[in-house]
């Protein structure tokens, strides 16, 4: 017999479901459809004189030379962050699967830095490695290596890679953790007892059993790279030098806040948005289709 | 039982204790309600603590207002929540913003009533040649109007190590005057390997191009810089400007001149004393007398002397202090304005503002009030600024300028300048790219106004 939990109650789910539906509307929708209304019009700052344009601002932003310099900038910046934040989140959730005694204080103390909000990640290592007053600048410096990420503009970008992949191996640390205690010992045990050695009990179990989470994490991690690392841009370098860590999402910041371009800014971020629409749907189409689902 | 006794008693006693604070806090406003003037300020640290004071101190000298003064984040963040507030037609009353966002304001008419028609209205005097000329300049109209109220001025000086300079040879009573002696300086400094650096500069586009122009009295943009209106264009890609960018290109191989970042984080070169000399604002002075460990001395902005008549006068930074206009605004809000903004300029404020910060007394009053309580002669060097300010040749173009999105094309000088500075272009290429790329900027604002 079939147990099927049925709840009588006609209005109790949408009454529950409403304070949630509320706040995505007001806080999501709602600024996404005036982002989308702003994409087709000129306005001056204070909306005194606002005028509807058509696709002048698409028009604008896709024949910017300096777009298109962003736009790969963007790429090689999120492609960094995202394996820079997999690879060591992998390793350290391998090690600490092998451990046998204080996992959860190993854990704990590798699950913080997610906790930090993207702001005061940044300016933790802007501190080390300020060329001014930074201790690792100092150091590098005593090394005879020349750090400068003022004026150096991969110095620059090195650094707010280093700062943004730091903050999500955390986040991505965990589910590793979770997906490697999922596998079944007994699988490894018998590839162990066959002859299989370590890296090839990775390669041919480990791993496949872990792809579901390697491409949720790949997913989630170009995401977070595209659009949660404005904090850290912000706060390490503002963009600079030149425009050598400006990516897509803070040059929406400056063109829409600092050079009050507002409907340029609107165009770029619905840009920004069906492009990692875009990505995210390839990498279901293409992607998922290697994933190993037991 | 004894413990729900207990437990009654506290929560009885709680209740009465609240509703005693309750019934005092309420009681002033229940004797008359006053009239709230909301003003935002983009000041933090000592200076914020400051101004916010002076809102508490005009609270208590009359009982018809009440002012509340708030910190809305920095220039940029604050801007950007004024204008969602104005487009929601609920605007601060008064709203502090900095020099760079001017021309956004003035040129969106009907965003702002000039400070000038503000007093008249309340009825109460108000003499614009109170303040000082180059404030008046940069916030005023051609008839002599004021549109919105100096407050918190500030103006680029020279801080130099006399220690250091001791060390390398050279004489800390003579700083540099001209840019040649500042190259000379900067030289034998590295030679005698006395800092680690010759000089450094914050605030780059403020200092380098704003500054530089004014000191000697070129032109920025057309239109009278941008007063006579959004068509105005840009004209800094001339030979004076290409020889300043070139000389810290040249200078920067032997770290005759060492690059800090764009706004104020050059500073902790010069204080950590790792660079000799320091092109900064005035209002920097409180960190480096916190954190310095060397005698100072101030001294004045250099100049090229081949330019003719050259020095004059430097140009204002800071923020001025801005009227909103709302529709549901009333008369008796405005006169609160209007009140509130005549305490802020009055001598016994301006000169405790000018004596704690290290912003300059905006009106020649308070600057005579200072003078004669022997303010400067006992602090030697803090008249520096004011002095580059009001006693150097005035010229056409020392009145600042008025462009909109200047907070945008001051970060393509930015972009542009590092750019040569890390050898990518020329300078000559760098003030061209600046040109084009400032100019596309003005055009998209005079489209977005008209």
């Amino acid at each position: 017999m079939q147990r099927k939990v049925i709840f009588p109650n006609r209005w109790l789910p949408y009454a529950l479901l409403a304070p949630q539906l509320v706040v995505t509307l007001i806080f999501f929708i709602w600024p996404s459809l005036q982002a989308l209304l702003m994409a087709f019009q000129e306005q001056d700052p204070f909306g005194l004189s606002v005028r509807f344009v058509w696709f002048d601002n698409f028009v604008m932003v896709l024949t910017d030379p300096e777009y298109y310099n962003t736009l790969v900038r963007t790429l090689v910046f999120s492609t960094a962050v995202t394996l820079l934040a997999m690879v060591p989140a992998l390793l350290l959730a391998l090690a600490a699967d092998a451990l046998l005694r204080a996992r959860s204080a190993y854990t704990t103390a590798l699950m913080i830095p997610y906790a930090i909000a993207p702001a005061i990640a940044g300016v933790l290592w802007l501190f080390m490695f300020n060329p001014a007053i930074g201790v690792v600048a100092y150091t590098l410096q005593v090394l005879g290596l020349d750090w400068n990420p003022t004026l150096d503009g991969n110095d620059a970008m090195l650094l707010v890679i280093m700062a943004s992949a730091w903050k999500q191996v955390a986040y991505n640390f965990l589910f590793f953790l979770a997906g490697l205690q999922s596998i079944p010992r007994s699988l490894l045990e018998a590839a162990a007892i066959d002859g299989a050695g370590p890296w090839r009990r990775f390669r041919t179990i480990v791993f496949p059993l872990l792809s579901p989470t390697t491409f949720f994490l790949l997913v989630v991690g170009l995401v977070y790279a595209f659009f949660d690392t404005f904090g850290v841009i912000h706060a390490v370098t503002a963009g600079g030098p030149a425009t050598d860590t400006t990516t897509l999402v803070y040059k929406v910041y400056t063109d829409g806040m600092i050079a009050l371009d507002l409907g340029g800014s609107a165009a770029q971020s619905v840009l920004l948005m069906l492009m990692v629409i875009g990505l995210t749907t390839l990498q279901f189409r293409f992607l998922e289709r290697r994933v190993h689902y037991s | 039982m004894a413990l729900k006794k207990t437990l009654l008693a506290y929560t009885l006693a709680f209740a009465a204790a609240t509703s005693a604070v309750v019934a005092h806090a309420q009681a002033p406003a229940a004797a008359q309600p006053r009239t709230e003037i909301q003003m935002w300020m983009g000041l933090t640290g000592v200076n914020g603590e400051l101004l916010s004071r002076f809102g508490e101190d005009f609270n208590r000298s009359q009982n018809e207002y009440r002012v509340v003064v708030s910190f809305r984040g920095q220039y940029p963040e604050q801007r950007a929540a004024a204008m969602a507030a104005f487009r929601a037609g609920n605007p601060p009353h008064i709203m502090q913003m900095f020099d760079a966002g001017s021309g956004d304001m003035i040129q969106s008419r009907g965003a702002i009533i000039p400070v000038s028609q503000v007093f008249q209205r309340a009825g109460i005097a108000f003499n614009p040649a109170d303040f000082i000329a180059p404030a008046r300049g940069y916030y005023g109209l051609p008839n002599g109007e004021l549109l919105s109220m100096p407050f918190n001025v500030s103006t680029a000086v020279l801080f130099y190590n006399r220690d250091a300079f001791t060390r390398a040879g050279l004489d800390p009573n003579r700083p540099p005057r001209t840019w040649p002696e500042m190259i000379a300086a900067a030289k034998q400094i590295r030679e005698r390997n006395a800092a680690e650096c010759g000089f450094t500069t914050t605030w780059l586009a403020w200092i380098m191009l704003e500054q530089f122009n004014a000191r000697h009295n070129q032109q920025i943009g057309t239109l009278d810089n941008g007063r006579g209106g959004a068509a105005s264009e840009l004209t800094v890609n001339n030979a004076l400007n290409q020889r300043m960018v070139q000389t810290l290109i040249d200078l920067q191989p032997t770290r005759a001149f060492s690059y800090g970042g764009r706004s104020n984080d050059a500073a902790a070169k010069f204080i950590s004393g790792q660079c000799a000399m320091l092109l900064q604002s005035s209002g920097g002075l409180a960190a480096i007398q916190r954190d310095g460990r060397f005698a100072l001395g101030t001294a004045q902005l250099p100049h090229w002397p081949d330019v003719q008549g050259a020095p004059f006068a430097t140009t204002i930074g800071g923020a001025s202090l801005w009227v909103f206009n709302a529709p549901n605004r009333t008369q008796q809000e405005m006169r609160g304005i209007a009140m509130f903004l005549d305490f802020l300029r009055s001598d016994r404020v301006m000169t405790e503002w000018a004596r704690t910060t290290g912003f300059l007394p905006a009106t020649y009053s308070s600057f005579r009030a200072m003078q004669q309580a022997g303010f400067f002669t006992q602090n030697p060097g803090r008249d520096v600024p004011i002095l580059s300010l009001i006693e150097a040749r005035q010229g056409q173009f020392t009145q600042g300028y008025r462009f909109g999105r200047w907070t945008e094309i001051r970060n393509i000088y930015y972009e542009e300048v590092e750019r040569a500075l890390q050898g990518r272009q020329t300078a000559a290429q760098a003030l061209r790219n600046f040109e084009r790329r400032g100019n596309a900027q003005l055009r998209a604002f005079e489209r977005s106004v008209n």
